[in-house]
């Protein structure tokens, strides 16, 4: 035990004791600009510390049926009574009540699918993020719509239930043996030593069952509609933010490369296209979107507004893709390209395995701030009257019993946005540190 | 594979032109042109339908109606009694007044944080990473709202207003921001000439010491030289023409201060939100940039006695500024943007005089979008057109 | 390529999934509604009294209670209906599109929205007017006292241009500052940023009721301009128009006639004289006209109540009320002083 031990502390010991004054000493207290700087910081600290301690916890009232006795227990401090009473509100926005299970079980089905890939001992992660976007959607968005199913939709569905449960096996297995779902089933029916052909054959024959039995089980499930008019709250605004990244990653690659394209009638088409979109406030997009879609139409046909708004939003994000894939694209050397070609590399294979996933790796910062302002720009489809996250914050500062409640749900919102931002920003710099394979 | 692909067409089969790469491209370029041709044209097609179908009145001659409402800040003449046009002009100025201060100073404070992020201090690298952390995963709006309601708007009432400078000439109140406005005199356009005049000798003299560098390695304090004949040139005319400039100075006067310029706390809200929202990401990219430098160039510098100051302003940033130009302009263009959330605070800008209250008031809503639209488009392509002119300067030339 | 394609279909699908049909100009708006059977209703962004959100998302508010009324009186029942809240710049062109059937909202009638709009005004539910709020302690007792002052004004209504009418009357040199969000500029009115706040005078009473020490604050006698508010229709169908119309004037005609959402089933079995009957059907063929069911009047009052009764909820003394008096104000019947007045039902 002993001898286990000793590596450990060996590792440490460059490190030294941390002498608390010394430390303090010299990076706090080294120049005299460093000692005006930490005296500043401090009492800017200070000043944010007491009176948010004042504020939101000192003077705050807990407990109250309505504003008005909010004011009369304490008018100086925060009112978080009308915060509890709005707070699901704020999430599930206007979901019926007895439905918003719903939202939850689409959330976890989600994690759950996706926590794979971040275990290492799972094999095909590529193949389990593909899952994840081609089937969920369908999934989740039967789950959150509900109503009739129509035939495809079915099937889609059996797809999504057979390739979650699948991926859920095969993480298990992963985790435990190391193996993969295919290898275990094969062995478990006895035919591992059987030529490639029969083993890929039995596997689709498997899978095709799979679906059969999933597609009769789903059959009897049916959950009633819920309107998009009734979506709202946080939940709205991550699905519009998640379209709206999803779609952005693959669109934006495709406009940079054609904004990149030798053939000028491609280049130009994606040049304007970028430059129009990139060039006004995504409120006059979201303008345009209810007020112009609608005459672009046939007569008698109307998108509804959710759709129209994500449409805009998918435009809007891609454009802005579309330029970090090009900044990125600019940072490759030119001896990569030319060394793709010389081995024969046709277009589509030089940029998919050669180009792409070097400049991906210089893009990761960049994207991961265009996902953030992604999600803080969605509150903007609160001016053309959707419930996201913002405009519930703003209609508990309008109902009746809560009437001029709007600083304590601001900072609510402001709170879980950070958490939200920060923690994709953390991970990105993580995901930026891992695949930093410069040696410098 | 690859070579099947590539093969031209030796076997002179019937379909092997497919494999023309030549032949590919102008395929390609029909199909897509005629796509998007037909597209647009169905789309141009359906809208002027729709807007026979609708009883709704279209067409630009609803600028030269009265507009009829009143506005807080106006940075040329305007009343009630003005039209729509005007209205227009007026709210783009409010939007390309803020924007640039803001652009100056987002730059100037971003550069400075980015800097700062990369220092070898403990306490300053964690100050700025933290700045750039909260300010970046916070929505605009939230930061505009907090700045307006939670700092400018707690400034002291008109009649206990702030004497900024302890001279009596500007102000500052929860209603604004007052100074003593220039009163130009008859003989000012001598002194505006001769700022012209000192600008250009000024440059005349940097081309010339940068010229002479080049041949002698004489150095020339160019800067300083350029800067005195900037001030001294025209304060010597502005002095022999008898100081031909009054100051209208602001007075308390009922409610509020009379005379000189004023801004209101909007604007002052408004700019301080932008700038210091978009230092955070100027700041990131800045740091990016910096990073994407490789140490060798760094190290090379060292060796050949180059100080930190001057290897980052002579090596390391103009090399940097490869990678943080695209970017910024998207940073730039976005400070112009998202001055458009000034409707929140009540700033005056094209969005909320054009496309809040004129249309509003008219119901005009598809010419004032486009309008708007084409505004913003305007700026912008202007911003990322001279950026993308340098940008083309500074990229590297490989070859 | 391929991707593009791909992309291509994807969204021409995605189009056809989107895609319902709507407001076809050849259809009335009736048998529209009739045929999707459940009304669309438009309302704005919740603003108290006219059309709020409660915390588990339902609506409520006198206007809603007027989109009730009407998808009680076409479709028998109050909940065949969906509120949509659109903002003030589109309102206009979600009701040209044909994406809402009825505009409930807090609209000023004028005679440009009236002729240009391609819309119709039908009935008014209710009387506004501007006035201005200020400090008590400002000792200000008349409007005309602002000379020079700082108004607070909230953007895209019609406040904003009777403030510089009324200034420009009386040269008051008046310095508008607009707002978007009625808690921002009262935050500002209330920590000085502004010498008053201008407002139709529910919006006021409203906002004073909420402040920390509503006895602090003042609203001047002064009204300075007309707001009369009902729910607008499209232009050229007249039958839908006079549908809402009537819906509005049944809301009124009951209060004058005494029933309620209480005694109405009463006052059916046995009317106590013929306006009664004819109005809920029992006696004479007046729904003959409007295409609607004979009990539609009855299932008005029934599910939503009187004109009162709706004022007394959300604009009254009511749990979800904003506490503006009725007494005496123009929202008063015209038995009692008021100008609400509907024409005989025969």
């Amino acid at each position: 035990m002993v001898a286990a031990a000793e590596p450990g502390i060996s590792a440490q010991q460059p490190k030294e004791k941390v002498d608390p004054i010394r430390w303090l000493k010299e990076n706090l207290f080294s120049t005299w600009y460093n000692v005006i700087l930490t005296a500043l910081g401090l009492y800017i600290i200070y000043l944010v510390a007491a009176g948010l301690y004042q504020w939101g916890i000192a003077d705050a009232v807990w407990v109250a049926e309505t504003r008005r006795e909010c004011l009369d227990k304490n008018p100086n401090g925060a009112c978080w009574a009308g915060v509890f009473a709005w707070f699901e509100g704020f999430i599930y926005g206007r979901y019926p009540l007895d439905e918003r299970w719903r939202i939850n079980f689409g959330v976890i089905v989600l994690v759950l699918w996706m926590v794979p890939l971040w275990l290492p001992r799972v094999q095909g992660k590529i193949g389990i993020a593909a899952s994840v976007v081609a089937f969920y959607p369908f999934f989740a968005g039967y789950l959150f719509m509900g109503g009739d199913k129509s035939l495809f939709l079915q099937v889609m569905v059996s797809i999504a239930i057979v390739s979650f449960i699948g991926v859920i096996v095969h993480a298990v297995i992963g985790v435990t043996s190391g193996g993969s779902l295919a290898r275990t089933l094969l062995r478990l029916t006895g035919v591992s030593g059987a030529g490639d052909k029969l083993q890929r054959n039995l596997l689709i024959i498997a899978a095709l069952a799979a679906v059969a039995i999933a597609f009769m089980a789903q059959a009897q499930w049916e959950v009633p509609t819920v309107s998009w008019v009734r979506w709202g709250g946080l939940f709205l605004t991550l699905v519009i933010s998640g379209i709206g990244i999803t779609t952005a990653l693959p669109a934006g690659i495709v406009l940079a490369l054609g904004r990149r394209s030798q053939l000028p009638v491609i280049r130009v088409l994606c040049t304007t296209f970028i430059e129009v979109f990139r060039s006004v406030p995504l409120i006059t997009i979201l303008f345009m979107a209810t007020t112009m879609f609608p005459l672009f139409l046939p007569e008698g046909f109307t998108l509804n507004k959710l759709v129209q708004v994500i449409v805009a939003v998918c435009l809007f994000a891609a454009c802005y893709m579309a330029e970090i894939v090009r900044g990125g694209l600019q940072a490759i050397p030119k001896g990569q390209y030319e060394a793709a070609h010389a081995m024969g590399l046709g277009y589509w294979r030089m940029m998919g395995f050669i180009i792409m996933p070097q400049a991906l790796k210089f893009m990761i910062p960049n994207i991961v701030g265009n996902l953030i302002g992604l999600l803080k720009d969605t509150t903007l489809v609160t001016i053309i009257g959707l419930f996201d996250i913002l405009n519930m914050i703003q209609a508990a500062s309008q109902d009746v019993p809560w009437r001029g409640l709007h600083k304590e749900p601001m900072f609510v919102g402001a709170l879980i946005f950070f958490i939200i931002c920060f923690s994709m920003s953390k991970y990105s710099q993580h995901l930026e540190r891992k695949l930093n394979t410069d040696h410098r | 594979m690859a070579t099947i692909d590539k093969a031209p067409s030796t076997g002179g089969g019937g379909l092997a032109f497919i494999h023309d790469e030549r032949f590919r491209s102008v395929f390609y370029q029909l199909v897509t042109g005629v796509v998007v041709a037909y597209v647009a044209w169905y789309l141009f097609d359906n809208t002027t339908r729709n807007l026979e179908s609708r009883g709704m009145s279209s067409g630009f001659d609803f600028i030269w109606l009265t507009a009829g409402f009143d506005t807080d800040f106006t940075l040329i003449d305007y009343s009630a009694g003005h039209t729509y046009g005007r209205v227009f002009v007026v709210g783009m100025l409010n939007t390309l007044f803020v924007s640039l201060i803001a652009i100056v100073l987002a730059t100037v404070l971003g550069f400075f944080m980015g800097i700062m992020r990369l220092s070898s201090n403990w306490l300053v690298s964690k100050m700025a990473s933290a700045y750039v952390e909260i300010l970046r995963n916070t929505p605009l709006l939230m930061q505009i709202l907090f700045w307006y309601l939670g700092i400018f708007s707690l400034l002291p009432r008109p009649k206990q207003s702030l004497d900024m400078f302890g001279v009596g000439v500007s102000f500052l109140n929860n209603r604004g921001f007052y100074n003593p406005s220039p009163i130009f005199g008859e003989m000012m356009w001598a002194t505006f000439v001769a700022i012209v005049v000192a600008l250009v000798a000024a440059f005349t003299v940097r081309k010339w010491a940068k010229t002479r560098q080049a041949a002698t390695g004489q150095q020339f304090p160019a800067v300083w030289a350029g800067l005195a004949i900037f001030i001294v040139l025209p304060s010597l005319v502005f002095l022999v023409t008898g100081s031909p400039m009054t100051w209208d100075v602001p007075s308390l006067q009922g409610f509020n201060f009379q005379g000189g310029a004023r801004v209101p706390p909007a604007f002052l809200a408004l700019l301080v939100a932008l700038v210091i929202y978009h230092s955070a990401y100027i700041g990131e990219s800045v740091r990016a940039g910096i990073q994407s430098v490789h140490r060798g160039q760094t190290e090379a510098a060292f060796s050949l006695g180059l100080r930190p100051g001057k290897t980052l302003s002579l090596v390391v940033i103009p090399q940097a500024m490869r990678a943080i130009i695209p970017p910024l302009i998207s940073i730039w263009m976005n400070v112009v943007k998202n001055s458009s959330l000034a409707v929140a605070i009540g700033y005056p800008d094209v969005v909320a005089l054009f496309m809040q209250t004129s249309l509003n008031q008219s119901g005009y809503a598809i010419e004032i979008v486009a309008l708007t639209m084409l505004f913003y488009m305007t700026v912008s392509l202007t911003i990322s057109g001279l950026l993308n002119i340098y940008n083309r300067r500074v990229q590297l030339r490989e070859r | 390529m391929k991707l593009v394609k791909f992309a291509a279909a994807f969204a021409a699908a995605a189009g056809m999934l989107a895609v319902g049909t709507t407001g076809a100009s050849a259809e009335s708006t009736l048998e529209i509604v009739k045929k999707r059977d459940i009304l669309r209703c438009q309302v704005g962004k919740p603003s108290p009294g006219f059309y709020n959100l409660d915390a588990q998302g339902n609506w409520y508010g006198s206007d809603v209670a007027v989109c009730q009324a009407i998808a009680a009186a076409v479709l028998g029942d109050k909940n065949k209906l969906e509120i949509q809240s659109v903002s003030t710049q589109a309102r206009f062109t979600a009701m040209a599109n044909g994406e809402s059937d009825v505009l409930s909202r807090t609209t000023t009638w004028t005679l440009l929205r009236d002729t240009q709009l391609g819309l119709d005004f039908t009935a008014i539910n209710f009387y506004d007017g501007q006035g201005f709020m200020v400090p008590k302690g400002s000792g200000i007792k008349s409007a005309l006292e602002l000379k020079g002052a700082t108004v607070c004004v909230l953007t895209g209504t019609t406040t904003e241009l009777n403030l510089a009418d009324y200034n420009r009357k009386n040269n008051l040199k008046i310095q508008a500052v607009t707002f978007e969000d009625n808690n921002v500029r009262d935050d500002t009115y209330l920590q000085g940023g502004c010498d008053a706040i201008t407002n139709d005078k529910s919006g006021l009473a409203s906002s004073k009721a909420k402040f920390a020490n509503p006895g602090e604050h003042v609203i001047l006698p002064e009204t300075i301009s007309k707001e009369p508010l009902g729910p607008v229709v499209r232009q050229n169908d007249s039958q839908w128009m006079d549908i809402v119309k009537w819906t509005v004037y049944a809301l009124i005609n009951a209060e004058e006639l005494g029933i309620n959402s209480k005694n109405v089933d009463e006052m059916r079995k046995n009317p106590p004289n013929p306006s009664v009957g004819r109005m809920l059907g029992a006696e004479g063929n007046l729904e003959k006209g409007l295409g609607l069911s004979k009990d539609w009047a009855y299932n008005v009052i029934k599910q939503v109540g009187n004109y009162g009764e709706v004022y007394e909820a959300y604009m009254g003394g009511g749990k979800l009320g904003i506490g503006i008096d009725r007494a005496g104000s123009p929202n008063a019947l015209w038995t009692q002083g008021g100008l609400q007045y509907s024409p005989p039902f025969r």
